[in-house]
């Protein structure tokens, strides 16, 4: 199988801080792989590196065979990584059908696709993911689920071929969170996606993702399946202290 | 082929495929059309007194710069704190060409759209590099360092007593008849610039504004060429400011700097914007009937005016903070049900 995206000695700096420290590894296609690590370790800088917010100071990212380093993140969303915020952040004085529109129509290459089509296409992925009875409320008036599943909608939207999950389950409540859970299988199998997948509660992730990679201090300290992950000595050791490993 | 259908509520026009509705019910009438219609017939009502008539005109070339003010600060979600340096620039080729080389108003007008765009361009990277307060500041030097240039190279630009003796758009012989001419041309430019932005505004280019105006970051991120739309939202508008200064300067035959380019201009422009109601469009034109009326009516009282005037405009806008725009938009929210809601600052 060919890497879909593949970080080689990826490095970020903030001043002196180092947030990424060499991280490599690859993601293939099809996978749903977790990336876990301790509070600042890195996971939502590392997706920012991916998602073109930040650009890396030193190292590749390379998407489907092509270089992404140093691309615009507008460019690298439509070549097909889309990814949802640990925050939600919706457009939020604007409708639920627009902030989906919006993707719609930018997430790839619609070079003459009016509104109202481009809305159209949008209740679809609303429909998708339960909020087509909330297309006309302003996404500020949203509930926290609502918006994480429009976030997922707007994503999905974009028609991405891997998505980026920055904590879609922060702030749910056990039901929400198992219904978001069912969601983002759905929407794999549904859509053929490949997911990274940042994800704070263990047992989520334990169950969902096939591969775990773990983040600490920047620095990858174990890559695997999660069984492995779970009984590795430096995973104990990051997590609850050198004294339980 | 072609029927025209009277039903109880509604006239149905059918023409091949196409078919137009006409709701007759007050409450779903098209308010624009309504608006543009009063305005079309109030002139016949005041053309004996050339003053009430110079007012409106001067209220339709306010609303047409602060129309394209709203657009320029919901595209690039930022503030424009001089807006008259392109009303100064369109002002200020229109005249100098004019007076100096004889150039007409035609051409005056294509040279002033080349002067402004190339202008516009040259200052856009201010979109990118500078948000804010930064964004504000730089703005709002630009038309104060026009000025300036235009007293210290005062044997050119006359920036004090201002240069007169512009060719007129056009002459009809009597005096009355030209200003009821002008006020439907400068009515004509509003409702130009009020149809274009309104359809840009409810196009997917106008879903693009509102995106970056709620959230550029995120904008960015599902796609959207930031850099792209804030440059020719800042480019466009600007364009159309300088056009009104043309306007300016060939209907009152006279420009002069310290009257468009000073401050006092841009907080009549700036507040004719949020009295209206924060950047709506719509607002943008009772706003500018608002300043304009307000501005005559207060010019009895003398030269306490001076004072009067801005303090009037203050109270207005602590009193509503939605502007006389929201006073209506507030009962009437449904009329813009599906439509884009954009945040307005």
């Amino acid at each position: 199988m060919k890497a879909l995206l593949k970080l080689t000695n990826v490095t970020k700096r903030f001043g002196g801080l180092v947030a990424v420290d060499n991280v490599s590894f690859c993601i293939e296609e099809g996978e749903v792989v977790g990336l876990i690590g301790p509070n600042g370790a890195g996971k939502t800088t590392l997706l920012n590196v991916i998602s073109g917010v930040y650009h890396p100071d030193s190292g590749t990212v390379e998407f489907n065979g092509k270089d992404i380093t140093r691309m615009p993140p507008e460019e690298i969303c439509r070549l097909g990584i889309a990814r949802t915020y640990q925050i939600p952040q919706p457009f939020p004085d604007m409708t639920a059908l627009n902030n989906v529109a919006v993707a719609v129509l930018y997430g790839k290459k619609r070079r003459n696709m009016s509104l109202a089509d481009a809305e159209l296409e949008a209740s679809y992925f609303l429909e998708f993911v339960g909020l087509f009875s909330k297309r006309n409320t302003l996404a500020r008036d949203l509930t926290l689920y609502e918006l994480r599943m429009l976030e997922l909608a707007r994503a999905l939207a974009t028609s991405p071929r891997l998505l980026l999950i920055d904590e879609a389950m922060a702030g749910l409540n056990p039901a929400e969170s198992l219904r978001a859970i069912k969601m983002i299988k759905t929407a794999q199998e549904h859509f053929g996606l490949t997911i990274l997948w940042i994800e704070h509660v263990m047992k989520i992730i334990m169950n969902s993702a096939e591969r775990i990679i773990v983040l600490h201090y920047g620095r990858k300290i174990a890559e695997g399946p999660p069984k492995m992950i779970a009984e590795d000595k430096k995973v104990i050791e990051a997590y609850l202290g050198e004294r339980y490993a | 082929m072609v029927s025209l259908e009277f039903r109880r509520d509604r006239i149905v026009f059918r023409y091949g495929d196409q078919k137009y509705e006409w709701v007759i019910e007050p409450r779903y009438w098209r308010n624009p059309v309504i608006g543009a219609l009063v305005l079309m017939v109030l002139p016949f009502l005041v053309y004996q007194y050339p003053n009430i008539l110079t007012m409106i005109t001067t209220a339709n070339i306010y609303a047409a710069i602060a129309i394209m003010l709203s657009l320029q600060t919901i595209g690039t979600a930022r503030l424009n704190f001089g807006p008259q340096f392109y009303v100064g620039i369109g002002g200020y080729t229109a005249a100098l060409l004019n007076l100096y080389f004889g150039l007409n108003s035609a051409l005056t007008l294509i040279v002033t759209i080349l002067v402004s765009l190339l202008f516009a361009f040259l200052i856009s990277p201010i979109v990118l590099i500078a948000r804010g307060l930064y964004f504000a500041l730089i703005t709002l030097i630009l038309p104060l360092i026009f000025l300036e240039i235009t007293f210290v190279y005062g044997d050119i630009f006359r920036g004090e007593s201002g240069l007169s003796g512009i060719a007129p758009l056009l002459n009809l012989g009597s005096v009355s008849w030209n200003y009821l001419a002008y006020y439907f041309l400068s009515l004509a430019m509003m409702l130009i610039y009020l149809l274009v932005v309104d359809k840009t505004m409810r196009s997917r280019y106008g879903l693009a504004m509102a995106a970056i105006n709620d959230n550029e970051d995120v904008a960015r991120t599902v796609g959207v060429n930031v850099n792209k739309y804030k440059i020719l939202s800042y480019v466009i508008p600007s364009v159309g400011m300088g056009v009104a200064g043309w306007f300016i300067a060939h209907t009152f035959r006279t420009f002069a700097g310290i009257t468009y380019l000073s401050l006092d201009f841009m907080v009549k422009i700036l507040l004719m914007i949020i009295i209206g109601g924060r950047a709506s469009i719509y607002g943008s034109i009772v706003g500018g009937y608002f300043v304009a009326f307000l501005e005559e009516g207060l010019r009895t009282l003398g030269p306490i005016n001076y004072v009067v005037f801005p303090l009037t405009l203050i109270l207005c806008v602590y009193m509503l903070p939605e502007g006389l725009w929201g006073l209506y938009h507030k009962r009437h929210y449904r009329d813009y049900y599906p439509k884009l809601r954009v945040r307005r600052r």
